[in-house]
């Protein structure tokens, strides 16, 4: 019975990840656009396990996370050729003009992500990496997304 | 105590008789109702500076500009009584212009407690003056002046606010929310006639201020209903959701403050606190907002 609970569990979860999933990203057309899309959800995703497991005192799940995070981040600036901008994007034009600038926050990810993964695995202060982390999330956002997609009239 | 004491003192006193019977507000505290309030944003344009006017508000009955609100004698509220601003922020009533369109929410405000809003006062006449005529706004209905009187009659009950404010407690939370913070104003929809759909509390609004999105902040499902004090605390602190994800826009706006000026997270954090363990308590609405 508890098998069967858990097996229902997780299938409706993967389910309802797929249904979002498909939802959030079925307007952007197929190739990096897409891909990066997925790129981001799959980091927020890591992002909020950090988030629960700090929440919870228990920074097990942590390292894993921010390891898949780590990984991610070096996929960020592949999934961003010149010209790849879409109305449906939230990537604003400053990516392609300020370009040294959005590799190196790539990379500050790669790495502030790295040193989360280590702080959790060493006993270190995870807190202050996931805040550092999430301020580099925040300051690249800032600078280089579009606030919100604006309806078009 | 010398002489030069005494007489200060004397002076102190006389200015205090002469002024008016309203209580003289607390420029300091004042700021902090200032930053609870989200810098009064509308009052202030992107760029600053701050209460010189300017702020963007798009409606379906015409596009809004905040006014200036710097002491400026001429294009401000510089020779302003007391009393005049208070009405204009509780009352919806404008010295020479009369009846405030509803983009200014003076039926939210209305329930502002005596002390809070003559602190703010204060506070607004210490901003630095800037000479800045008000941007007309654009749009408007034809006679609008008379609609918003009409729409006053109609949706505006006067209440008696309190004379000072709880300082703790849920209560608290709510006064905040709905009086003073706001949270009401932007994420509670509005009927046809731009009025709140008080049934709908909290439960977001499709067409928002900017005309994006405003998202459903009850404690339903389709709300943050999953979300605890801390994540809510985080957002109102840093802009920082849940998924490590940041609110921008609006949102982001009243809580770094606008144009330079403090937003939410200058506000004390037992108030920014009081808020979120409030939220909390405010009744499920299934209310699903879509991303446009």
């Amino acid at each position: 019975m508890r098998l069967y609970v858990i097996v229902l569990g997780t299938a409706s979860m993967l389910l309802c990840a797929l249904a979002v999933g498909a939802h959030e990203g079925k307007d952007l057309p197929a190739g990096p656009i897409r891909e990066r899309h997925y790129l981001m959800e799959d980091i927020g995703k890591n992002s909020k396990v950090i988030g629960a497991a700090l929440k919870a005192g228990d920074s097990g799940p942590v390292a894993g996370a921010a390891e898949n995070i780590q990984a991610d981040a070096a996929k960020i600036t592949g999934l961003f050729p010149p010209g790849s901008s879409h109305p449906k994007s939230r990537a604003k034009p400053e990516i392609w003009t300020n370009w040294a600038k959005f590799e190196a926050n790539a990379k500050a990810l790669q790495s502030n992500a790295g040193a989360l993964a280590n702080a959790a695995k060493s006993g270190g202060d995870v807190k202050a990496a996931a805040d550092t982390m999430f301020d580099g999330c925040k300051s690249c956002h800032d600078d280089f997304r579009v606030p919100e997609k604006k309806k078009r009239k | 105590m010398t002489l030069r004491h005494v007489w200060l003192v004397a002076v102190a006193l006389l200015l205090c008789r002469s002024s008016s019977s309203l209580a003289a507000g607390d420029p300091v505290h004042g700021k902090v109702v200032f930053a609870l309030a989200a810098g009064c944003g509308c009052h202030t344009s992107t760029d600053g500076p701050v209460g010189a006017g300017g702020g963007e508000v798009p409606t379906p009955f015409g596009k809004f500009y905040g006014s200036n609100i710097t002491p400026d004698p001429e294009t401000g509220i510089g020779n302003w009584t007391d009393a005049q601003i208070i009405a204009a922020i509780r009352d919806g009533f404008a010295l020479g212009k009369g009846a405030e369109s509803p983009a200014m929410p003076y039926y939210f405000y209305a329930g502002m407690a005596d002390t809070d809003v003559a602190d703010l006062v204060a506070y607004l006449r210490s901003l630095p003056s800037v000479r800045r005529p008000s941007r007309s706004h654009e749009g408007e209905l034809p006679l609008a002046r008379w609609a918003y009187r009409a729409w006053r009659l109609l949706f505006f009950r006067k209440s008696r606010p309190e004379a000072a404010a709880l300082a703790t407690g849920p209560e608290r939370g709510r006064y905040l929310v709905d009086h003073v913070s706001l949270c009401i104003d932007c994420h509670t929809p509005r009927t046809r006639l731009g009025a709140p759909n008080l049934e709908m509390y909290l439960a977001g609004n499709a067409h928002g201020p900017t005309g994006d999105p405003v998202p459903n902040i009850t404690t339903h499902a389709t709300g943050i209903g999953d979300w605890d004090v801390d994540d809510i605390m985080n957002v109102l602190t840093s802009g920082r959701l849940p998924n490590f994800d940041n609110v921008q826009g609006l949102m982001a706006a009243v809580v770094d403050g606008h144009g330079g000026g403090p937003g939410y997270k200058a506000a004390p954090e037992a108030d920014r606190r009081t808020i979120a363990e409030y939220l909390k308590t405010v009744p499920p609405v299934d209310n699903k907002i879509e991303d446009k």
